[in-house]
C-alpha cells in the first residue's frame, strides 16, 4: 500500500474542558486535493491549524511523509499555508514577502531570487514584485500569498478559506487558478472552505466535518449521490435536499415507504435493510430529481417561483413541509398555483430516525 | 424662523469655539510677544512687539548654561522615551498575544496603578532612589517612568488591531517569538510607536515635579526646572523667562510637527 503523504490518527484537540476535535482519522495521498467542509464552528480550521503546527495536538498522531510531526516546529513540517486574510507582511515588498521564509531558512540570496522569480512567473506576478501589498488588489494579494507558499516547495499546501475575502467574480476566477496550479504542481493540498461549490469543484476528496467529527469522506460525486447520513445529504448540493417525513409500509405484499404528507407510496424493495412496518423515517429528494415523465409525483402548492433564466426554482409546500424543486430552463409557473411535480422514485434516498442512511 | 435658529446656533457655536481657540493660543502669542519686551512692559500688560528681544536673549544666556540644560533635557527625554516604548510595547504585545490564566489579573493590577496619584508615590520613590544611590542623577528621573501603565494600556489596545494571521504566517515562515516581535510587529505597528513616542517624549520633556525633587545640583537640571527657577527668582526678568519658555516649547513642537501624520494614524489605530 502506498504511504500517505499526510495521516491523522485519532487526533483530538481540547481547550480546557471543551473538546473541539473529537478523534479524527484521515489519510491523504500524495498529490491529492482534499477539502475540509462543514458549517461554522465544526472544527475544520482548527484541524488545519493543527496540521500546520499553529495549534497543539492534545492527543493522537500527525504524520507527514511517514514522520510523526506532533511537536515539530511549523516551519520544519514541510508545509506552507495560505491564509484567509492573505497575511502578507505589509511593510515588505512582494519580492521580500515571497522570499521571507527562504531567508530564514538560510537559503543563499541567488537561490531565493531564482525561486521567487519562478513562482512569480507561474502566478504572473513579475511586474508586481517591487510593490507593497497595499498597492495590490485582493486577487493579486491572494496570488502573492500563494506564491509565498510555492517558493518553499512544501510537501503539503494548506489553504484556510483563501477565497472568502474576494468578490464573487474574482472568487470564481481564483478557484480556476488554484485548480490549474494544483494540476501544474501536482502538489498535495488540504483546503478549508465553507463554500460547497468550492469543495465540489476543487476536491479529489471531500471531508465533511461536523462538531469536531468526520461525517463522511469521499469524492465530490460520491458524497452527492451516496451520502452516509442526513447531514452530508443536506450539506452537499445546492439548493439543499428536501427531507419529507415517511413511514415504512407494506403494499400488495411488497415493502414500501409512504410519504406522510402526501400519501404517495414509493417502492422499497431495492433496500437491503428490512424495515419493520410503521418505522418512522425521512425521505430525501434532491430538488433536481424532479422532471417531467417521472414514475412518481408530488402535489405541490407553489409559494414562490424564482426565474433564473437557465433554471427555475420553485418553493412550494407538500402538506406542512417546504419543498424546493429545480427545473432546467424557463417554466411558466406562478405563485399560488398547485402543480404535480414528477420524479423518479429510484432517485429518492432514505434516512432512519438516527439520521443514518438506509441502504 | 428655521433660518434664524440655524444662524443663531452657528453664531454661538463659532463664538464658543473662538473663545476656546483664543484661550488656547493666546498664552503662546503672549509668550512670543513677551520675549521681545522688557520685564516692566510685560508686567504692565503690554501686548505688542517690543525691541528687547536681543537683550532678553543675552540675559537668559548669561543666567543659564543653555547647552548643558538642553543636553540634560534631551538626554533624559530620549532615553526615557526609548526605554518606555521598549518596555510598554513588549508588555502590551505580551498581554494581548499570549494566553495565560493570570494574564487579566496582572494586567488589572498594572492598570490599578493609574489610580494612585503621583503625590502618594513621591516619598517612597525618593527613599528608593536614595537607597539605590541615584539621587541627583538622571537615572532617578528616568527609571520611575519606564513601567508606564498608560503606555502599556495604549500598546495593548493597539495590538488588538495587529492581525493574528501575520503572527501565524511568521511562525510558519520559521520565525521565533522574538523575531516576530522585532521583524513583524515593530515595523507593522510603527504609527503606534510614533504616537506613543510623541506622548511619552512630551511628558518626559515637560516633567517638572519629580526632577525638581531628585535633581539637586545646577549642572543636572532640565529646562523646565530652569524656566521655573527663573520665574520664581526674587526679581524675575520676565523677558528672559519668556525666551526660556520659547526654547522649552520648541522641541516638543518640532517633534509633533515632524511626526504629526504618524501620530494621527497611531491614535486612530490604522495599520497599513
Amino acid at each position: 500500500m502506498a504511504m500517505s503523504e499526510l495521516s491523522l490518527k485519532s487526533v483530538r484537540k481540547t481547550f480546557g474542558a471543551l473538546e473541539v476535535i473529537k478523534g479524527v482519522d484521515l489519510e491523504i495521498e500524495k498529490g491529492e486535493f482534499t477539502v475540509f467542509v462543514g458549517p461554522s464552528g465544526c472544527g475544520k480550521s482548527t484541524l488545519l491549524r493543527m496540521i500546520a503546527g499553529l495549534e497543539d495536538i492534545s492527543s493522537g498522531d500527525l504524520e507527514i511523509s511517514g514522520e510523526r510531526m506532533n511537536e515539530t516546529d511549523p516551519s520544519k513540517r514541510g508545509i506552507a499555508m495560505v491564509f484567509q486574510s492573505y497575511a502578507l507582511y505589509p511593510h515588505l515588498t512582494v519580492r521580500q514577502n515571497m522570499g521571507f521564509a527562504l531567508r530564514f531558512a538560510g537559503v543563499p540570496k541567488a537561490e531565493i531570487e531564482k525561486q521567487v522569480m519562478d513562482a512569480a512567473r507561474i502566478l504572473e506576478l513579475e511586474k508586481l514584485l517591487d510593490r507593497k501589498p497595499k498597492a495590490l488588489s485582493g486577487g493579486q494579494r491572494q496570488r502573492v500569498a500563494i506564491g509565498r507558499a510555492i517558493v518553499r516547495h512544501p510537501k503539503v499546501f494548506l489553504f484556510d478559506e483563501p477565497l472568502s475575502n474576494l468578490d464573487a467574480e474574482l472568487r470564481v476566477h481564483m478557484r480556476v487558478e488554484i485548480a490549474k496550479l494544483h494540476k501544474k504542481l501536482g502538489a498535495t493540498v488540504v483546503y478549508v472552505t465553507h463554500d460547497q461549490v468550492e469543495a465540489m469543484t476543487l476536491a479529489d476528496k471531500i471531508v465533511v466535518l461536523r462538531d469536531g467529527r468526520i461525517e463522511q469522506v469521499g469524492s465530490p460525486l460520491q458524497l452527492y449521490s451516496d451520502p452516509d447520513n442526513r447531514f452530508v445529504a443536506g450539506f452537499i448540493g445546492s439548493p439543499k435536499m428536501n427531507f419529507l417525513p415517511a413511514t415504512a409500509v407494506t403494499t400488495n405484499g411488497q415493502p414500501s415507504i409512504r410519504l406522510d404528507a402526501s400519501g404517495i407510496v414509493l417502492p422499497a424493495g431495492h433496500l437491503a435493510t428490512r424495515l419493520a412496518e410503521g418505522t418512522k423515517l425521512v425521505a430525501g429528494l434532491r430538488p433536481e430529481i424532479f422532471k417531467d415523465g417521472g414514475d412518481s409525483s408530488l402535489l405541490l402548492d407553489i409559494e414562490m417561483v424564482e426565474h433564473l433564466g437557465s433554471e427555475t426554482l420553485v418553493h412550494a409546500r407538500s402538506g406542512e413541509t417546504l419543498v424546493t424543486v429545480k427545473y432546467g430552463g424557463i417554466r411558466p409557473m406562478k405563485d399560488g398555483e398547485t402543480v404535480r411535480a414528477e420524479f423518479d422514485a429510484a432517485s429518492v434516498l432514505f434516512f432512519g430516525a438516527d439520521d443514518q442512511r438506509i441502504r | 424662523m428655521d433660518r434664524l435658529t440655524r444662524g443663531l446656533t452657528a453664531f454661538f457655536t463659532y463664538a464658543f469655539l473662538g473663545i476656546m481657540a483664543f484661550l488656547s493660543v493666546f498664552p503662546f502669542i503672549w509668550m512670543v510677544l513677551g520675549a521681545t519686551n522688557t520685564s516692566i512692559d510685560i508686567i504692565k500688560g503690554k501686548v505688542g512687539i517690543g525691541t528687547a528681544l536681543l537683550d532678553n536673549i543675552r540675559a537668559f544666556n548669561a543666567a543659564v548654561d543653555v547647552p548643558l540644560v538642553f543636553w540634560n533635557s534631551i538626554k533624559i527625554a530620549l532615553i526615557s522615551t526609548a526605554l518606555t516604548l521598549i518596555v510598554a510595547s513588549l508588555a502590551g504585545y505580551g498581554f494581548e498575544v499570549f494566553r495565560s490564566k493570570y494574564r487579566e489579573r496582572v494586567y488589572s493590577a498594572i492598570l490599578l496603578t493609574l489610580m494612585v496619584p503621583f503625590a502618594a508615590l513621591m516619598i517612597p520613590l525618593f527613599v528608593m532612589m536614595g537607597k539605590f544611590g541615584l539621587i541627583n542623577t538622571h537615572w532617578a528621573v528616568i527609571l520611575p517612568t519606564l513601567g508606564s501603565a498608560f503606555v502599556i494600556f495604549y500598546f495593548r489596545q493597539s495590538t488588538k488591531a495587529f492581525p493574528s494571521e501575520l503572527r501565524d504566517a511568521a511562525r510558519v515562515d520559521g520565525l521565533k517569538e522574538w523575531q516576530i516581535f522585532l521583524l513583524i510587529y515593530v515595523p507593522v505597528m510603527r504609527s503606534t510607536y510614533a504616537a506613543a513616542f510623541i506622548i511619552v517624549f512630551m511628558a518626559s520633556w515637560n516633567n517638572y515635579l519629580w526632577p525638581l525633587i531628585v535633581l539637586q545640583s545646577n549642572e543636572m537640571k532640565t529646562i523646565t526646572l530652569v524656566v521655573s527657577s527663573m520665574a520664581s527668582a526674587y526679581y524675575p526678568d520676565f523677558g528672559a523667562v519668556m525666551v526660556s519658555a520659547i526654547l522649552a516649547t520648541l522641541p516638543t513642537l518640532i517633534v509633533f510637527f515632524v511626526m504629526q501624520r504618524q501620530f494621527v494614524q497611531g491614535m486612530t489605530g490604522s495599520i497599513k
